[in-house]
């Protein structure tokens, strides 16, 4: 009963969801949950990114374009037998367009405690005059 | 409910009973899982082997002073606190979709836990706990004597 119950729940958080795509490699590919916010200076985003290590988090920004990676190393030690599975590893990735001016190049990113922080410092607006002709 | 039966005769059948209990755990679960709930965060993965057992649990962000790992018999209650990151003034907040606040667990596990051997590590955002199985309830091999 309670197996059957997991089971069809799963199937049908997968259809209304639709978010838990599986990539070529089968291994499973999650949106991750973000807070951005924006200061005077700053663009902030905080990704988790939760069993992931520093070295293998890919950001990249192309034009307006932010995308944020995470790559899922499996363990490798046997753990026994699955009594209960709320969560399944995978890969993480997300993407963003920024509707402002940035610097990406003096883009700072942090990993903390399995949490991707990153600063993207915002452009000051150029003003232009321009003269009339006479 | 994601399907209704309105007819009263039928609940004295064992097998509406059973449709109508698992008709409620779908639907509370779905809805759930749409709405988000406190009481299954943070979600945990549970392994078990004969002598131990492993439970994953994904909780990026904490600080580990703020975890409560109790073990009891064969109940794990795992219990913290997620604080919110302090906003500076005149940051516009765009999207909050990280869960902040208080979080209670607890979990039934296989067998009685040996409470002094248990070991609890968090890296990457994930706490692991190994939790041994008490020595005088491990299964004991009974060799038998040719004769």
């Amino acid at each position: 009963m309670n197996t059957l119950t997991k089971e069809i729940k799963q199937e049908v958080t997968e259809a209304v969801e639709g978010k838990d795509q599986k990539s070529a490699s089968n291994v499973r590919v999650y949106s991750p949950n973000v807070d951005v916010m924006e200061t005077e200076e700053a663009i902030l985003f905080r990704v988790e990114m939760p069993g992931v290590d520093q070295s293998s988090v890919e950001i990249s920004i192309e034009k307006d374009q932010l995308i944020l990676e995470g790559k899922f190393v499996p363990p490798a030690e046997s753990r026994g037998q699955v009594r209960l599975a709320e969560y399944k590893e995978g890969n993480y990735f997300r993407k963003f367009t920024i509707g402002k001016a940035i610097h990406s190049d003096k883009a700072i990113a942090k990993m903390k405690n399995g949490i991707l922080e990153l600063t993207i410092p915002k452009m000051e607006p150029k003003k232009t005059k321009i003269e009339i002709q006479k | 409910m994601l399907f209704r039966i309105l007819d009263p005769q039928t609940k004295a059948n064992q097998f509406w009973r059973d449709f109508d209990r698992l008709n409620d755990e779908l639907t509370r679960s779905i809805l759930d899982s749409q709405f988000g709930s406190a009481s299954n965060y943070p979600p945990v993965n549970v392994y078990t082997k004969e002598d131990e057992a492993l439970v994953t649990c994904l909780l990026p962000g904490i600080e580990t002073d703020h975890i409560d790992i109790n073990v009891k018999d064969n109940l794990l209650s795992i219990h913290g606190r997620k604080k919110a990151e302090e906003l500076a003034e005149g940051t516009e907040v765009h999207r909050r979709e990280i869960y902040n606040g208080e979080f209670h667990r607890t979990l039934e596990l296989p067998f009685r836990v040996d409470q002094e051997h248990v070991l609890a590590k968090y890296s990457n955002g994930v706490l692991n706990i190994h939790l041994p199985r008490r020595e005088e309830d491990k299964p004991k091999k009974v060799s038998i004597i040719a004769g």
